[in-house]
């Protein structure tokens, strides 16, 4: 009789598991992904060959970076400069302090010196100098715009002539991916992005449907924070939080920057949640290195963006199809590995140079 | 404006001064007292006090759990040391009538000199805070230099020089946010707890009751609100006006380097340009601070409950789940309406 109600108890479980679709997380999608971007990153070339020497011969480059106060700028930037030395073409770095009136200056000191290119990047909003765009481009000069918007969600707008776009989308499923791995689908998690910048769109939905798509169970909340007040309002936007729901965590902002207010949050809180994040920003990773909080961190070599950002743009002034995704692959970070991102950590090290030979080969240049 | 260049008789003058306030403002209490109690002017000197039981009471009823519990209070406590003593390095100028705009760039400064020497330099921590700290001094003489040798408004002075000690941090951080911080810090400053409260809360209680003493009950502290009050009635009175200005300063950016200290302590990282959020959160609190306890002054307990009551409110709003945008409603509404309804109880004087 008892076996007899087990099984009608089970049959009636699996019916009603049938019927409800499965309520478990898929923990094993979601390490499929994590391995994937913990190996070292490959070289796959975002398009065909080409003599990059003969075809850059007469043309010139400017590139205006959102600032040059900002590590993460100067680092794309210096990918640039490697660029244009590897290819031999002029190549102007503008000097920009995150004020539109120097990005203004730039624009216009680009069209009167008959550059052929202007690239705004590394997140420079280009709808704030739409009208100078417009005017360079009547100029005859082309704009475009590297590490700014998302490769599949985000469109090109029409006052642009091309962009070289980032896969935001998968960095965004890396980080919520990695929670429910670490917690077999017990993720209670806050996540935290400053709405005003361009790409945290991308990267918040990804995470918050991924976490929903893959997770049943798994409990996400959003907060916005604008960047300039992640001092004044993130922390202890972060700390009430934990105090609110002390069951959180993960605490997953979509810029690792933001960790440096989050671990205070998180110890004065008395919580145990871990910080997962976005950049490969070197001070997070050597916080992740020095203490416990920060668990992974999935960065991107910067080198091998302005690298990849020139290879699109000389693409556009030849002529060839155009390249509008980075081929810069995220990698993931964590106490494993993260001895090699240097000590001090580097934007550039601990993802190999696999690129620069890659790039080198593409463009004709042995 | 010359200051006096001899002292013969000056310590008696001021000693007759403060002799005749104190049987001035003896009289002025007995008057007082002899009257019956005055409703509006304890509601005048308690009411953030009664405000910040409201809040808490209001915001209690939606989120008793997290409102009602020690932990929350403890955690708020802990973490807006730096705010209070950053509010407090703010009065000190203020009370004897000067801006100092560069408290938040000089607390940026601390911070990273002390990232800067201790991560990238190797330098002994309490070495690193001591060279911090001086550099406050530093700053503190360079302003004070400014507005009272060439007679320069203040405002403009600290402006330009807290812009200037921007470019100073970018450049000794190239740029950058340094972490790794010595532990010993952040151990000194929120790992180490007292009744639950990281005992950087303790550090920012001890200087509000120092200066509170200070300000009230002695002699510098009334010639600081003499010079205040009327720097030319303070000059002929014999008080050495220059002197206190620029010890204000110099106390004011002291204390702003502390709060450097604290900061860092707080994170064991720095960053080159997020103490300069703090500046306005500041100016509120010690604004909204010299409408209580003693109202009408610049002063220490009021200074530091304002910034309490700030923080309490927004503690609220993030349990009740509002929207970012809703705490700037809050703390830049709160505070316009809490200097109104004070300037309305005190019949409209104009504010010192």
């Amino acid at each position: 009789m008892k076996t007899l109600l087990t099984t009608a108890l089970a049959a009636g479980a699996l019916a009603a598991t049938a019927l409800t679709g499965p309520a478990f997380a898929d923990v094993e999608k979601a390490k499929a992904l994590i391995e994937k971007y913990s190996k070292l990153p490959s070289f796959e070339a975002p398009g065909p060959a080409f003599d990059a020497k003969a075809c850059m011969a007469d043309k010139k480059m400017f590139v205006i970076p959102l600032t040059n106060a900002n590590p993460f700028n100067a680092a794309i930037s210096q990918g640039f400069v490697d660029a244009a030395e590897i290819v031999g073409f002029e190549l102007r770095d503008w000097e920009t302090q995150m004020d539109p009136a120097g990005w203004i200056q730039g624009i216009n000191t680009a069209v009167a010196e008959g550059y052929d290119l202007i690239d705004l990047q590394g997140g420079l909003p280009p709808e704030f100098v739409q009208p100078q765009i417009m005017e360079a481009r009547n100029a005859g000069t082309k704009v475009t715009a590297t590490h700014n918007w998302d490769a599949t969600t985000q469109a090109i707008p029409d006052f642009m002539d091309s962009a070289a776009n980032t896969d935001y989308v998968t960095v965004g499923e890396i980080i919520a991916a990695w929670a429910i791995a670490q917690t077999d689908g017990n993720v209670n998690a806050l996540v935290l992005g400053p709405d005003e910048i361009t790409p945290t769109a991308p990267l918040r939905d990804a995470i918050l449907t991924y976490l929903k798509a893959n997770c049943p169970d798994c409990k996400a909340t959003y907060i916005n924070v604008p960047v300039t007040e992640w001092a004044t309002k993130g922390q202890p936007a972060v700390q009430n939080a934990l105090l609110a729901d002390p069951t959180i965590n993960y605490v997953l902002p979509v810029y690792d920057s933001m960790a440096q207010f989050i671990v205070p949050a998180i110890q004065i809180a008395g919580s145990d949640a871990k910080i997962v994040s976005y950049n490969g920003t070197p001070f997070v990773l050597d916080m992740m290195r020095d203490g416990d909080i920060v668990e992974m961190n999935v960065g991107e070599s910067l080198g091998w963006v302005g690298m990849a950002g020139t290879d699109a743009n000389m693409r556009l002034l030849c002529g060839l199809d155009p390249v509008t995704k980075l081929n810069t692959p995220a990698y993931i970070f964590t106490d494993a590995n993260v001895e090699t991102a240097g000590n001090p950590a580097t934007f550039n090290d601990g993802y190999g140079d696999v690129h620069i030979e890659g790039f080198k080969k593409l463009w004709g240049i042995e | 404006m010359p200051a006096p260049t001899t002292t013969e008789g000056y310590e008696e003058r001021i000693a007759a001064l403060e002799a005749k306030l104190q049987v001035l403002e003896a009289s002025v209490e007995q008057a007082e007292a002899r009257r019956s109690w005055d409703w509006k002017d304890w509601l005048e000197r308690y009411g953030l006090i009664l405000a910040w039981i409201a809040i808490i009471l209001v915001l209690g009823f939606f989120k008793p759990a997290q409102m009602f519990a020690w932990n929350s209070y403890a955690s708020m406590l802990g973490s807006n040391a730096m705010v209070v003593v950053l509010t407090l390095a703010l009065i000190i100028p203020l009370t004897t009538g000067d801006f100092d705009l560069s408290v938040a760039s000089v607390m940026g400064l601390s911070s990273m000199l002390i990232a800067v020497l201790n991560v990238k330099m190797g330098y002994p921590i309490g070495g690193a805070i001591i060279i911090a700290l001086v550099a406050g001094a530093v700053i503190g003489a360079i302003n004070a230099f400014f507005i009272l040798y060439f007679g320069v408004f203040s405002l403009i002075v600290t402006l330009g020089t807290g812009y200037f000690i921007n470019g100073l941090i970018l450049w000794v951080s190239n740029s950058g946010t340094i972490a790794g911080v010595s532990m010993d810090l952040v151990h000194a400053v929120i790992l180490t707890r007292f009744l639950g409260i990281p005992i950087g809360f303790y550090y920012a209680l001890i200087l509000t009751v120092v200066l509170w003493y200070v300000f009230q009950h002695t002699a510098l502290g009334r010639r600081m609100l003499f010079v205040g009050r009327g720097r030319e009635v303070a000059r002929l009175s014999g008080v050495n006006v220059n002197r206190v200005r620029a010890g204000a300063l110099i106390a004011s950016s002291v204390m702003a380097a502390f709060a450097g200290v604290l900061y860092t302590g707080m994170r064991g990282t720095a960053d080159p340009s997020s103490a300069l959020a703090f500046l306005l959160p500041a100016f509120a609190a010690a604004f909204l601070g010299s409408t209580a306890i003693y109202p009408g002054r610049f002063n220490a307990p009021g200074a530091f409950v304002a910034v309490f009551v700030l923080s309490t409110g927004i503690m609220g709003l993030n349990f009740l789940g509002v929207d970012s945008f809703v705490q700037n409603l809050f703390y830049g509404g709160g505070l316009v309406i809490a200097v109104a309804i004070s300037q309305l109880i005190r019949g409209r004087k104009p504010m010192a």
